[in-house]
Protein backbone atom coordinates (compact mmCIF):
# COMPACT_ATOMS: atom_id res chain seq x y z
CA UNK A 1 0.00 0.00 0.00
CA UNK A 2 1.30 3.42 -0.92
CA UNK A 3 -0.03 6.47 0.95
CA UNK A 4 -0.30 9.50 -1.33
CA UNK A 5 -0.91 13.23 -0.76
CA UNK A 6 -2.31 15.45 -3.54
CA UNK A 7 -1.24 19.12 -3.56
CA UNK A 8 -2.70 21.59 -6.08
CA UNK A 9 -4.40 24.95 -5.68
CA UNK A 10 -6.87 24.31 -8.52
CA UNK A 11 -9.86 22.12 -7.71
CA UNK A 12 -10.26 20.60 -11.20
CA UNK A 13 -6.61 19.57 -11.19
CA UNK A 14 -7.03 17.82 -7.82
CA UNK A 15 -10.22 16.15 -9.03
CA UNK A 16 -8.47 14.68 -12.03
CA UNK A 17 -5.62 13.22 -9.98
CA UNK A 18 -7.97 11.84 -7.32
CA UNK A 19 -10.19 10.26 -9.97
CA UNK A 20 -7.33 8.48 -11.68
CA UNK A 21 -5.39 7.53 -8.56
CA UNK A 22 -8.45 6.10 -6.82
CA UNK A 23 -8.76 3.37 -9.47
CA UNK A 24 -5.55 1.83 -8.16
CA UNK A 25 -6.01 -0.67 -5.34
CA UNK A 26 -2.48 -0.20 -4.01
CA UNK A 27 -2.82 3.52 -3.60
CA UNK A 28 -4.46 5.28 -0.69
CA UNK A 29 -5.10 9.02 -0.92
CA UNK A 30 -4.44 10.28 2.58
CA UNK A 31 -5.17 13.93 1.95
CA UNK A 32 -5.37 16.91 -0.35
CA UNK A 33 -3.80 20.32 0.17
CA UNK A 34 -4.52 23.56 -1.64
CA UNK A 35 -1.42 25.62 -0.89
CA UNK A 36 2.23 25.27 0.04
CA UNK A 37 2.00 25.89 3.79
CA UNK A 38 -0.83 23.43 4.43
CA UNK A 39 0.95 20.93 2.18
CA UNK A 40 4.08 21.15 4.32
CA UNK A 41 1.96 20.72 7.47
CA UNK A 42 0.15 17.74 5.92
CA UNK A 43 3.45 16.10 4.96
CA UNK A 44 4.58 16.63 8.55
CA UNK A 45 1.52 15.11 10.19
CA UNK A 46 0.33 12.55 7.62
CA UNK A 47 3.80 11.28 6.67
CA UNK A 48 2.73 10.14 3.18
CA UNK A 49 4.92 7.86 1.07
CA UNK A 50 4.54 10.03 -2.01
CA UNK A 51 3.33 13.53 -2.83
CA UNK A 52 1.98 14.88 -6.11
CA UNK A 53 3.21 18.44 -5.72
CA UNK A 54 2.01 21.32 -7.90
CA UNK A 55 4.73 23.92 -8.37
CA UNK A 56 2.78 27.16 -8.86
CA UNK A 57 0.82 27.75 -5.67
CA UNK A 58 -0.07 30.63 -3.35
CA UNK A 59 2.18 31.25 -0.37
CA UNK A 60 4.85 28.65 -0.83
CA UNK A 61 5.63 27.07 -4.19
CA UNK A 62 5.98 23.32 -4.59
CA UNK A 63 9.73 23.72 -4.95
CA UNK A 64 9.91 25.72 -1.73
CA UNK A 65 7.90 23.07 0.09
CA UNK A 66 10.33 20.42 -1.13
CA UNK A 67 13.30 22.53 -0.03
CA UNK A 68 11.99 22.70 3.54
CA UNK A 69 11.59 18.93 3.97
CA UNK A 70 14.00 16.85 5.98
CA UNK A 71 15.95 15.11 3.30
CA UNK A 72 16.25 11.74 5.06
CA UNK A 73 12.58 11.36 5.81
CA UNK A 74 11.08 13.21 2.83
CA UNK A 75 8.38 11.37 0.88
CA UNK A 76 8.86 10.52 -2.79
CA UNK A 77 8.01 13.60 -4.83
CA UNK A 78 6.28 13.97 -8.18
CA UNK A 79 6.24 17.58 -9.29
CA UNK A 80 3.23 18.62 -11.34
CA UNK A 81 3.54 21.76 -13.42
CA UNK A 82 1.91 23.50 -16.33
CA UNK A 83 5.14 24.50 -17.91
CA UNK A 84 8.51 22.98 -18.53
CA UNK A 85 10.15 25.41 -16.17
CA UNK A 86 13.84 25.91 -16.05
CA UNK A 87 13.93 24.83 -12.40
CA UNK A 88 12.33 21.48 -13.08
CA UNK A 89 15.04 20.49 -15.50
CA UNK A 90 17.57 20.53 -12.68
CA UNK A 91 15.99 17.45 -11.17
CA UNK A 92 17.45 14.07 -11.79
CA UNK A 93 14.67 11.83 -13.04
CA UNK A 94 15.96 9.01 -10.88
CA UNK A 95 15.26 11.03 -7.78
CA UNK A 96 11.97 12.56 -8.71
CA UNK A 97 9.45 12.45 -11.50
CA UNK A 98 7.45 15.30 -12.91
CA UNK A 99 4.18 15.54 -14.78
CA UNK A 100 3.60 18.27 -17.33
CA UNK A 101 0.02 19.56 -17.42
CA UNK A 102 -2.05 18.42 -19.16
CA UNK A 103 -1.00 14.80 -18.91
CA UNK A 104 -2.87 11.73 -19.98
CA UNK A 105 -3.52 8.52 -18.17
CA UNK A 106 -0.59 6.68 -19.74
CA UNK A 107 1.80 9.31 -18.51
CA UNK A 108 0.40 9.08 -14.98
CA UNK A 109 0.72 5.29 -15.10
CA UNK A 110 4.36 5.69 -15.99
CA UNK A 111 4.88 7.92 -12.96
CA UNK A 112 3.12 5.42 -10.73
CA UNK A 113 5.31 2.68 -12.11
CA UNK A 114 8.40 4.65 -11.15
CA UNK A 115 6.92 5.37 -7.73
CA UNK A 116 6.26 1.70 -7.04
CA UNK A 117 9.78 0.80 -8.10
CA UNK A 118 11.32 3.22 -5.67
CA UNK A 119 8.82 2.76 -2.86
CA UNK A 120 10.42 0.62 -0.21
CA UNK A 121 13.75 0.77 -2.00
CA UNK A 122 16.74 2.76 -0.79
CA UNK A 123 15.88 6.42 -0.21
CA UNK A 124 17.41 8.94 -2.55
CA UNK A 125 17.90 12.35 -1.08
CA UNK A 126 18.75 14.37 -4.11
CA UNK A 127 15.21 15.66 -4.77
CA UNK A 128 15.21 17.76 -1.61
CA UNK A 129 18.79 18.83 -2.21
CA UNK A 130 18.03 19.93 -5.75
CA UNK A 131 14.96 21.82 -4.56
CA UNK A 132 17.13 23.61 -1.99
CA UNK A 133 19.59 24.62 -4.67
CA UNK A 134 16.74 25.86 -6.88
CA UNK A 135 15.08 28.02 -4.24
CA UNK A 136 16.57 30.45 -1.75
CA UNK A 137 16.07 27.94 1.01
CA UNK A 138 19.03 29.16 3.08
CA UNK A 139 17.19 32.46 3.61
CA UNK A 140 14.02 31.09 5.17
CA UNK A 141 13.02 28.31 7.51
CA UNK A 142 9.63 26.69 7.91
CA UNK A 143 8.78 26.31 11.60
CA UNK A 144 5.68 25.16 13.49
CA UNK A 145 3.67 27.72 15.39
CA UNK A 146 0.78 26.09 17.20
CA UNK A 147 -1.10 24.02 14.67
CA UNK A 148 0.23 26.05 11.78
CA UNK A 149 3.53 26.39 10.00
CA UNK A 150 5.20 29.69 9.26
CA UNK A 151 8.29 30.94 7.51
CA UNK A 152 10.89 32.85 9.47
CA UNK A 153 13.98 34.64 8.19
CA UNK A 154 17.14 32.67 8.70
CA UNK A 155 18.88 35.88 9.78
CA UNK A 156 16.44 36.17 12.73
CA UNK A 157 17.66 32.85 14.16
CA UNK A 158 20.21 33.26 16.98
CA UNK A 159 21.16 29.68 17.59
CA UNK A 160 20.13 26.08 17.07
CA UNK A 161 20.09 23.35 19.68
CA UNK A 162 19.67 19.65 18.90
CA UNK A 163 17.35 17.66 21.12
CA UNK A 164 16.95 14.04 20.06
CA UNK A 165 15.16 14.06 16.69
CA UNK A 166 14.19 17.69 17.17
CA UNK A 167 15.97 21.01 16.99
CA UNK A 168 15.17 24.05 19.13
CA UNK A 169 15.31 27.12 16.92
CA UNK A 170 16.00 30.20 19.07
CA UNK A 171 15.05 33.62 17.75
CA UNK A 172 14.84 36.96 19.57
CA UNK A 173 11.22 36.40 20.58
CA UNK A 174 10.47 32.71 20.26
CA UNK A 175 11.75 29.20 20.55
CA UNK A 176 10.48 26.84 17.86
CA UNK A 177 10.70 23.07 17.99
CA UNK A 178 11.39 21.65 14.54
CA UNK A 179 11.24 17.94 13.82
CA UNK A 180 14.45 17.71 11.83
CA UNK A 181 18.06 16.82 12.58
CA UNK A 182 20.65 19.53 13.22
CA UNK A 183 22.74 18.22 10.34
CA UNK A 184 19.86 18.55 7.93
CA UNK A 185 19.01 22.08 9.10
CA UNK A 186 22.62 23.19 8.80
CA UNK A 187 22.78 21.70 5.35
CA UNK A 188 19.78 23.80 4.31
CA UNK A 189 20.72 27.03 6.08
CA UNK A 190 24.31 26.98 4.91
CA UNK A 191 27.20 29.32 5.65
CA UNK A 192 25.38 31.65 8.01
CA UNK A 193 25.60 29.10 10.85
CA UNK A 194 28.63 27.51 12.49
CA UNK A 195 28.64 24.48 14.68
CA UNK A 196 30.20 25.04 18.12
CA UNK A 197 29.25 21.79 19.78
CA UNK A 198 27.94 18.37 18.81
CA UNK A 199 24.43 19.63 19.56
CA UNK A 200 24.73 23.40 19.06
CA UNK A 201 25.19 25.82 16.15
CA UNK A 202 25.21 29.63 16.21
CA UNK A 203 24.38 32.35 13.75
CA UNK A 204 27.81 33.88 13.15
CA UNK A 205 26.36 37.40 12.99
CA UNK A 206 24.98 36.98 16.53
CA UNK A 207 28.30 36.14 18.19
CA UNK A 208 29.35 39.05 20.45
CA UNK A 209 32.60 37.68 21.88
CA UNK A 210 34.47 34.59 23.03
CA UNK A 211 35.95 34.11 26.48
CA UNK A 212 38.52 31.41 27.25
CA UNK A 213 38.00 28.85 29.97
CA UNK A 214 40.86 26.66 31.18
CA UNK A 215 42.25 23.79 29.11
CA UNK A 216 41.47 25.45 25.76
CA UNK A 217 37.71 25.44 26.14
CA UNK A 218 35.80 28.63 25.39
CA UNK A 219 32.47 30.22 26.02
CA UNK A 220 30.55 31.89 23.19
CA UNK A 221 28.60 34.99 24.21
CA UNK A 222 25.74 35.96 21.91
CA UNK A 223 24.41 39.49 21.43
CA UNK A 224 21.15 38.32 22.94
CA UNK A 225 22.97 37.54 26.21
CA UNK A 226 22.99 33.74 25.89
CA UNK A 227 26.24 31.99 26.78
CA UNK A 228 27.06 28.75 24.97
CA UNK A 229 29.83 26.23 25.30
CA UNK A 230 32.38 25.95 22.51
CA UNK A 231 33.80 22.46 22.39
CA UNK A 232 37.47 21.98 21.51
CA UNK A 233 36.57 19.92 18.49
CA UNK A 234 34.85 22.82 16.71
CA UNK A 235 37.14 25.60 18.01
CA UNK A 236 39.40 25.90 14.94
CA UNK A 237 36.48 25.93 12.52
CA UNK A 238 34.82 28.77 14.44
CA UNK A 239 38.04 30.78 14.81
CA UNK A 240 38.61 30.51 11.09
CA UNK A 241 35.20 32.07 10.43
CA UNK A 242 35.37 34.84 13.05
CA UNK A 243 36.15 38.35 11.83
CA UNK A 244 39.40 39.65 13.27
CA UNK B 1 12.03 76.62 -24.14
CA UNK B 2 9.93 73.47 -23.88
CA UNK B 3 10.55 70.69 -26.35
CA UNK B 4 8.23 72.07 -29.01
CA UNK B 5 8.22 70.21 -32.29
CA UNK B 6 10.58 71.94 -34.63
CA UNK B 7 10.15 71.51 -38.33
CA UNK B 8 13.07 73.61 -39.51
CA UNK B 9 13.92 70.79 -41.80
CA UNK B 10 17.34 71.26 -43.24
CA UNK B 11 18.48 74.87 -42.64
CA UNK B 12 21.77 74.31 -44.40
CA UNK B 13 20.02 73.30 -47.60
CA UNK B 14 17.78 76.36 -47.39
CA UNK B 15 20.70 78.77 -46.86
CA UNK B 16 22.66 77.15 -49.71
CA UNK B 17 19.72 77.63 -52.01
CA UNK B 18 19.43 81.23 -50.77
CA UNK B 19 23.11 81.97 -51.47
CA UNK B 20 22.86 80.43 -54.91
CA UNK B 21 19.79 82.52 -55.65
CA UNK B 22 21.53 85.78 -54.71
CA UNK B 23 24.70 84.91 -56.63
CA UNK B 24 22.46 84.38 -59.63
CA UNK B 25 20.70 87.72 -59.02
CA UNK B 26 24.06 89.53 -58.84
CA UNK B 27 25.30 87.78 -61.98
CA UNK B 28 22.14 88.71 -63.89
CA UNK B 29 22.34 92.34 -62.71
CA UNK B 30 26.01 92.61 -63.71
CA UNK B 31 25.32 90.93 -67.04
CA UNK B 32 22.44 93.34 -67.71
CA UNK B 33 24.44 96.50 -67.05
CA UNK B 34 27.95 95.58 -68.13
CA UNK B 35 27.56 97.20 -71.55
CA UNK B 36 25.80 100.31 -70.24
CA UNK B 37 28.33 103.17 -70.41
CA UNK B 38 26.40 105.28 -67.86
CA UNK B 39 26.53 102.67 -65.14
CA UNK B 40 29.79 101.98 -63.35
CA UNK B 41 30.86 98.33 -62.86
CA UNK B 42 30.36 98.36 -59.09
CA UNK B 43 26.85 99.77 -59.10
CA UNK B 44 24.93 96.49 -59.78
CA UNK B 45 26.93 94.92 -56.91
CA UNK B 46 25.81 97.65 -54.53
CA UNK B 47 22.16 97.33 -55.57
CA UNK B 48 22.00 93.57 -55.29
CA UNK B 49 24.20 93.21 -52.24
CA UNK B 50 22.20 95.78 -50.26
CA UNK B 51 19.00 93.97 -51.18
CA UNK B 52 20.57 90.61 -50.38
CA UNK B 53 21.76 91.88 -47.00
CA UNK B 54 18.34 93.09 -45.89
CA UNK B 55 16.54 90.07 -47.33
CA UNK B 56 18.94 87.81 -45.43
CA UNK B 57 18.23 89.69 -42.18
CA UNK B 58 14.54 88.95 -42.70
CA UNK B 59 15.15 85.32 -43.67
CA UNK B 60 17.19 84.76 -40.51
CA UNK B 61 14.42 86.42 -38.49
CA UNK B 62 11.87 84.16 -40.13
CA UNK B 63 13.95 81.06 -39.47
CA UNK B 64 14.50 81.98 -35.85
CA UNK B 65 11.10 83.26 -34.84
CA UNK B 66 8.43 81.62 -36.95
CA UNK B 67 8.22 78.28 -35.10
CA UNK B 68 4.98 79.41 -33.52
CA UNK B 69 3.37 79.24 -36.95
CA UNK B 70 4.48 75.61 -37.42
CA UNK B 71 1.26 74.33 -35.86
CA UNK B 72 -0.58 75.70 -38.93
CA UNK B 73 1.49 73.76 -41.45
CA UNK B 74 -1.52 71.59 -42.10
CA UNK B 75 -3.49 74.77 -43.05
CA UNK B 76 -1.29 76.33 -45.77
CA UNK B 77 -3.55 79.38 -46.32
CA UNK B 78 -3.44 80.32 -42.67
CA UNK B 79 0.30 79.71 -42.55
CA UNK B 80 0.89 81.96 -45.57
CA UNK B 81 -1.57 84.55 -44.27
CA UNK B 82 0.18 84.79 -40.91
CA UNK B 83 3.52 85.29 -42.66
CA UNK B 84 2.19 87.76 -45.22
CA UNK B 85 0.75 89.88 -42.40
CA UNK B 86 4.36 90.94 -41.80
CA UNK B 87 4.66 92.30 -45.34
CA UNK B 88 4.01 96.02 -44.47
CA UNK B 89 6.69 95.99 -41.74
CA UNK B 90 9.03 94.10 -44.02
CA UNK B 91 8.44 96.47 -46.95
CA UNK B 92 9.02 99.66 -44.92
CA UNK B 93 12.14 98.44 -43.12
CA UNK B 94 13.51 96.88 -46.29
CA UNK B 95 13.10 99.96 -48.46
CA UNK B 96 14.42 102.38 -45.84
CA UNK B 97 17.45 100.24 -45.01
CA UNK B 98 18.33 99.30 -48.57
CA UNK B 99 18.09 102.84 -49.89
CA UNK B 100 19.99 104.19 -46.90
CA UNK B 101 22.82 101.75 -47.61
CA UNK B 102 22.90 102.61 -51.30
CA UNK B 103 22.93 106.36 -50.66
CA UNK B 104 25.68 105.94 -48.11
CA UNK B 105 27.90 103.89 -50.40
CA UNK B 106 27.38 106.26 -53.32
CA UNK B 107 28.30 109.15 -51.03
CA UNK B 108 31.46 107.37 -49.97
CA UNK B 109 32.32 106.94 -53.64
CA UNK B 110 31.69 110.71 -54.15
CA UNK B 111 28.75 109.91 -56.35
CA UNK B 112 24.98 110.26 -56.11
CA UNK B 113 22.45 107.49 -56.23
CA UNK B 114 19.76 108.56 -58.68
CA UNK B 115 16.42 106.91 -58.60
CA UNK B 116 12.76 107.71 -59.45
CA UNK B 117 10.45 109.46 -57.02
CA UNK B 118 9.94 107.92 -53.52
CA UNK B 119 6.26 107.12 -54.18
CA UNK B 120 7.18 105.17 -57.30
CA UNK B 121 10.05 103.42 -55.54
CA UNK B 122 7.75 102.45 -52.70
CA UNK B 123 5.16 100.97 -55.09
CA UNK B 124 7.73 99.23 -57.23
CA UNK B 125 9.69 97.71 -54.38
CA UNK B 126 6.54 96.57 -52.54
CA UNK B 127 5.27 94.69 -55.59
CA UNK B 128 8.69 93.11 -56.06
CA UNK B 129 8.92 92.21 -52.39
CA UNK B 130 5.45 90.64 -52.39
CA UNK B 131 6.34 88.34 -55.28
CA UNK B 132 9.75 87.66 -53.79
CA UNK B 133 8.32 86.87 -50.38
CA UNK B 134 5.62 84.61 -51.79
CA UNK B 135 8.23 82.66 -53.75
CA UNK B 136 10.47 82.14 -50.75
CA UNK B 137 7.65 81.35 -48.37
CA UNK B 138 6.59 78.65 -50.81
CA UNK B 139 10.12 77.23 -50.72
CA UNK B 140 10.31 77.41 -46.91
CA UNK B 141 6.86 75.87 -46.70
CA UNK B 142 8.13 73.02 -48.86
CA UNK B 143 11.13 72.45 -46.63
CA UNK B 144 9.07 72.52 -43.46
CA UNK B 145 6.30 70.30 -44.79
CA UNK B 146 8.83 67.76 -45.90
CA UNK B 147 10.46 67.62 -42.51
CA UNK B 148 7.05 67.50 -40.82
CA UNK B 149 6.05 64.64 -43.07
CA UNK B 150 9.31 62.86 -42.26
CA UNK B 151 8.77 63.25 -38.52
CA UNK B 152 5.17 62.11 -38.77
CA UNK B 153 6.23 59.10 -40.74
CA UNK B 154 8.86 58.27 -38.16
CA UNK B 155 6.34 58.56 -35.36
CA UNK B 156 3.93 56.35 -37.27
CA UNK B 157 6.65 53.79 -37.83
CA UNK B 158 7.42 53.88 -34.11
CA UNK B 159 3.77 53.35 -33.23
CA UNK B 160 3.58 50.47 -35.66
CA UNK B 161 6.75 48.96 -34.27
CA UNK B 162 5.45 49.18 -30.72
CA UNK B 163 2.12 47.78 -31.78
CA UNK B 164 3.81 44.84 -33.40
CA UNK B 165 5.87 44.33 -30.27
CA UNK B 166 2.88 44.53 -28.00
CA UNK B 167 0.94 42.18 -30.25
CA UNK B 168 3.75 39.76 -29.95
CA UNK B 169 3.97 40.25 -26.20
CA UNK B 170 0.21 39.93 -26.00
CA UNK B 171 0.15 36.74 -27.98
CA UNK B 172 2.96 35.43 -25.89
CA UNK B 173 1.03 36.39 -22.78
CA UNK B 174 -2.15 34.77 -24.02
CA UNK B 175 -0.28 31.79 -25.26
CA UNK B 176 1.68 32.21 -22.07
CA UNK B 177 2.64 28.69 -21.21
CA UNK B 178 1.25 28.77 -17.71
CA UNK B 179 -2.06 30.22 -18.73
CA UNK B 180 -2.56 28.01 -21.75
CA UNK B 181 -1.40 24.74 -20.23
CA UNK B 182 -3.26 25.32 -16.99
CA UNK B 183 -6.43 26.03 -18.94
CA UNK B 184 -5.87 22.87 -20.99
CA UNK B 185 -5.33 20.88 -17.83
CA UNK B 186 -8.52 22.27 -16.33
CA UNK B 187 -10.37 21.18 -19.47
CA UNK B 188 -8.73 17.78 -19.28
CA UNK B 189 -9.83 17.49 -15.65
CA UNK B 190 -13.38 18.72 -16.26
CA UNK B 191 -13.81 16.33 -19.17
CA UNK B 192 -13.83 13.44 -16.71
CA UNK B 193 -16.64 14.84 -14.62
CA UNK B 194 -18.58 17.51 -16.49
CA UNK B 195 -18.48 17.30 -20.27
CA UNK B 196 -20.71 20.36 -20.71
CA UNK B 197 -18.46 22.58 -18.64
CA UNK B 198 -15.34 21.22 -20.29
CA UNK B 199 -16.85 21.95 -23.68
CA UNK B 200 -17.81 25.48 -22.64
CA UNK B 201 -14.32 26.17 -21.34
CA UNK B 202 -12.69 24.80 -24.46
CA UNK B 203 -14.92 27.04 -26.61
CA UNK B 204 -14.04 30.09 -24.54
CA UNK B 205 -10.36 29.35 -24.81
CA UNK B 206 -10.75 29.09 -28.58
CA UNK B 207 -12.75 32.36 -28.61
CA UNK B 208 -10.06 34.10 -26.62
CA UNK B 209 -7.31 32.95 -28.96
CA UNK B 210 -9.36 33.91 -32.02
CA UNK B 211 -10.33 37.33 -30.67
CA UNK B 212 -6.82 38.20 -29.65
CA UNK B 213 -5.59 37.25 -33.11
CA UNK B 214 -8.12 39.50 -34.87
CA UNK B 215 -8.05 42.39 -32.40
CA UNK B 216 -4.30 42.19 -32.39
CA UNK B 217 -4.06 43.35 -35.99
CA UNK B 218 -5.85 46.63 -35.23
CA UNK B 219 -4.41 49.61 -33.49
CA UNK B 220 -7.47 50.90 -31.66
CA UNK B 221 -10.67 49.22 -30.72
CA UNK B 222 -13.79 50.09 -28.78
CA UNK B 223 -13.81 49.53 -25.05
CA UNK B 224 -16.80 47.27 -25.73
CA UNK B 225 -14.59 44.85 -27.73
CA UNK B 226 -11.82 45.07 -25.17
CA UNK B 227 -14.38 44.44 -22.44
CA UNK B 228 -15.48 41.20 -24.16
CA UNK B 229 -11.90 40.02 -24.33
CA UNK B 230 -11.40 40.76 -20.63
CA UNK B 231 -14.57 38.89 -19.71
CA UNK B 232 -13.54 35.92 -21.81
CA UNK B 233 -10.20 35.81 -20.06
CA UNK B 234 -11.88 36.20 -16.68
CA UNK B 235 -14.36 33.40 -17.38
CA UNK B 236 -11.52 30.98 -18.08
CA UNK B 237 -9.74 32.02 -14.90
CA UNK B 238 -13.07 31.67 -13.06
CA UNK B 239 -13.19 27.97 -13.96
CA UNK B 240 -9.67 27.43 -12.71
CA UNK B 241 -10.06 29.38 -9.49
CA UNK B 242 -13.72 28.72 -8.74
CA UNK B 243 -14.51 29.93 -5.24
CA UNK B 244 -11.26 31.83 -4.86
CA UNK B 245 -12.17 34.91 -6.84
CA UNK B 246 -15.21 37.07 -7.36
CA UNK B 247 -15.14 39.60 -10.15
CA UNK B 248 -17.50 42.50 -10.83
CA UNK B 249 -17.88 44.57 -13.98
CA UNK B 250 -19.11 48.10 -14.07
CA UNK B 251 -19.12 50.29 -17.16
CA UNK B 252 -21.45 52.94 -18.54
CA UNK B 253 -22.67 52.63 -22.10
CA UNK B 254 -20.90 55.88 -22.88
CA UNK B 255 -17.63 54.46 -21.61
CA UNK B 256 -18.03 51.26 -23.64
CA UNK B 257 -18.32 53.35 -26.81
CA UNK B 258 -14.93 54.92 -26.20
CA UNK B 259 -11.96 54.20 -28.36
CA UNK B 260 -8.96 52.57 -26.68
CA UNK B 261 -5.60 51.13 -27.84
CA UNK B 262 -6.23 47.47 -28.65
CA UNK B 263 -5.34 44.94 -25.96
CA UNK B 264 -4.16 47.58 -23.55
CA UNK B 265 -6.10 46.34 -20.56
CA UNK B 266 -5.60 42.59 -20.57
CA UNK B 267 -2.09 42.63 -19.10
CA UNK B 268 -3.51 44.68 -16.21
CA UNK B 269 -6.24 42.14 -15.52
CA UNK B 270 -3.69 39.36 -15.81
CA UNK B 271 -1.60 41.06 -13.14
CA UNK B 272 -4.64 41.16 -10.86
CA UNK B 273 -4.91 37.38 -11.22
CA UNK B 274 -1.21 36.72 -11.09
CA UNK B 275 -0.51 38.82 -8.02
CA UNK B 276 -3.91 38.69 -6.36
CA UNK B 277 -5.53 35.31 -6.95
CA UNK B 278 -2.62 32.98 -7.65
CA UNK B 279 -0.70 34.20 -4.60
CA UNK B 280 -3.49 34.13 -2.08
CA UNK B 281 -5.40 31.29 -0.48
CA UNK B 282 -8.17 33.66 0.52
CA UNK B 283 -10.98 34.81 -1.73
CA UNK B 284 -9.87 37.73 -3.85
CA UNK B 285 -12.27 40.33 -5.14
CA UNK B 286 -11.54 41.93 -8.51
CA UNK B 287 -13.42 45.03 -9.64
CA UNK B 288 -13.24 46.33 -13.19
CA UNK B 289 -14.72 49.81 -13.63
CA UNK B 290 -14.87 52.07 -16.66
CA UNK B 291 -16.46 55.49 -16.81
CA UNK B 292 -16.26 58.74 -18.63
CA UNK B 293 -15.08 61.69 -16.57
CA UNK B 294 -15.61 64.78 -18.68
CA UNK B 295 -13.11 64.71 -21.50
CA UNK B 296 -11.43 61.59 -20.15
CA UNK B 297 -12.05 57.86 -20.04
CA UNK B 298 -11.00 56.18 -16.80
CA UNK B 299 -10.58 52.42 -16.38
CA UNK B 300 -9.80 50.97 -12.98
CA UNK B 301 -8.83 47.36 -12.26
CA UNK B 302 -8.76 46.74 -8.53
CA UNK B 303 -7.91 43.57 -6.65
CA UNK B 304 -7.75 42.85 -2.93
CA UNK B 305 -4.38 41.79 -1.57
CA UNK B 306 -1.08 43.55 -1.26
CA UNK B 307 1.05 45.30 -3.83
CA UNK B 308 3.95 43.19 -4.96
CA UNK B 309 6.81 44.15 -7.14
CA UNK B 310 7.81 41.24 -9.24
CA UNK B 311 10.68 41.32 -11.68
CA UNK B 312 8.51 39.34 -14.08
CA UNK B 313 5.43 41.54 -14.17
CA UNK B 314 7.25 44.64 -15.35
CA UNK B 315 7.30 43.81 -19.04
CA UNK B 316 3.54 43.81 -19.58
CA UNK B 317 3.16 47.00 -17.59
CA UNK B 318 5.99 48.79 -19.36
CA UNK B 319 4.46 47.85 -22.68
CA UNK B 320 1.13 49.38 -21.62
CA UNK B 321 2.93 52.56 -20.56
CA UNK B 322 4.76 52.88 -23.85
CA UNK B 323 1.69 52.27 -25.97
CA UNK B 324 -0.34 54.85 -24.07
CA UNK B 325 2.47 57.38 -24.39
CA UNK B 326 2.84 56.75 -28.11
CA UNK B 327 -0.82 57.08 -28.93
CA UNK B 328 -1.80 59.85 -26.51
CA UNK B 329 1.46 61.44 -25.35
CA UNK B 330 1.22 62.94 -21.86
CA UNK B 331 -2.55 63.20 -22.10
CA UNK B 332 -2.79 59.61 -20.86
CA UNK B 333 -1.73 58.16 -17.53
CA UNK B 334 -1.24 54.64 -16.13
CA UNK B 335 -0.63 54.05 -12.45
CA UNK B 336 -0.44 50.95 -10.28
CA UNK B 337 -0.82 51.81 -6.62
CA UNK B 338 -2.30 50.60 -3.33
CA UNK B 339 -5.98 51.53 -2.97
CA UNK B 340 -8.73 50.56 -0.48
CA UNK B 341 -6.75 47.70 1.05
CA UNK B 342 -5.79 46.33 -2.34
CA UNK B 343 -4.03 47.20 -5.54
CA UNK B 344 -5.48 49.34 -8.32
CA UNK B 345 -4.26 49.70 -11.87
CA UNK B 346 -5.73 52.90 -13.25
CA UNK B 347 -5.71 54.06 -16.87
CA UNK B 348 -6.81 57.56 -17.83
CA UNK B 349 -6.90 58.62 -21.46
CA UNK B 350 -8.69 61.22 -23.62
CA UNK B 351 -12.29 60.23 -24.31
CA UNK B 352 -12.90 59.69 -28.00
CA UNK B 353 -15.94 57.84 -29.35
CA UNK B 354 -14.98 54.79 -31.38
CA UNK B 355 -15.86 54.68 -35.07
CA UNK B 356 -15.35 51.31 -36.72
Amino acid sequence: MMRVLIVDDEAPARDKLRRWLSTHADIEIVGESTDGLTAAAAIDTLRPDAVFLDIQMPGLSGLEVAAQLESDTAPLLIFVTAFDEHAIRAFDLNAVDYLLKPYDRDRLEKSLHRLRERHGGPKTRSAVHTARAQTRSSERLLVPRGEQLELIDASAIHWLEADDNYVHVHTVSSNYLVRRTLNDLLEQLGERFVRIHKSTAVNLAEVARLSPLFKGDHEVHLRSGATLRLSRRYKDALFARMPR
Amino acid sequence: MPAEPNYTGNPRALYSLWTLFWLLMIAVAVQDNISDPYIKWWEPFVWECSSALMATVWLVLQQRRSHRYDQFLSQPLKWFGLHMAWLPVLAVTFIIAVYAIRHAIYALAHDTYEHPSWSFIFMYETVKLTLFMALWLAIIFGFKSFSLWKQERERLLQIQKHLAESQLAQLKAQLQPHFLFNALNTISALMQSDVERADRLLTRLADLLRTSLTVGSRQTTSLREEWKLLQLYASIMQERFAGRVTISWNASDEALNASIPAMLLQPLLENAYKHGVERSSETVTIRVDARREGAELRVLIHNTGELRHDPGSGIGLRNCHERLALVHGDRARLTVAPLDGGVAASVTLPYEPFHA
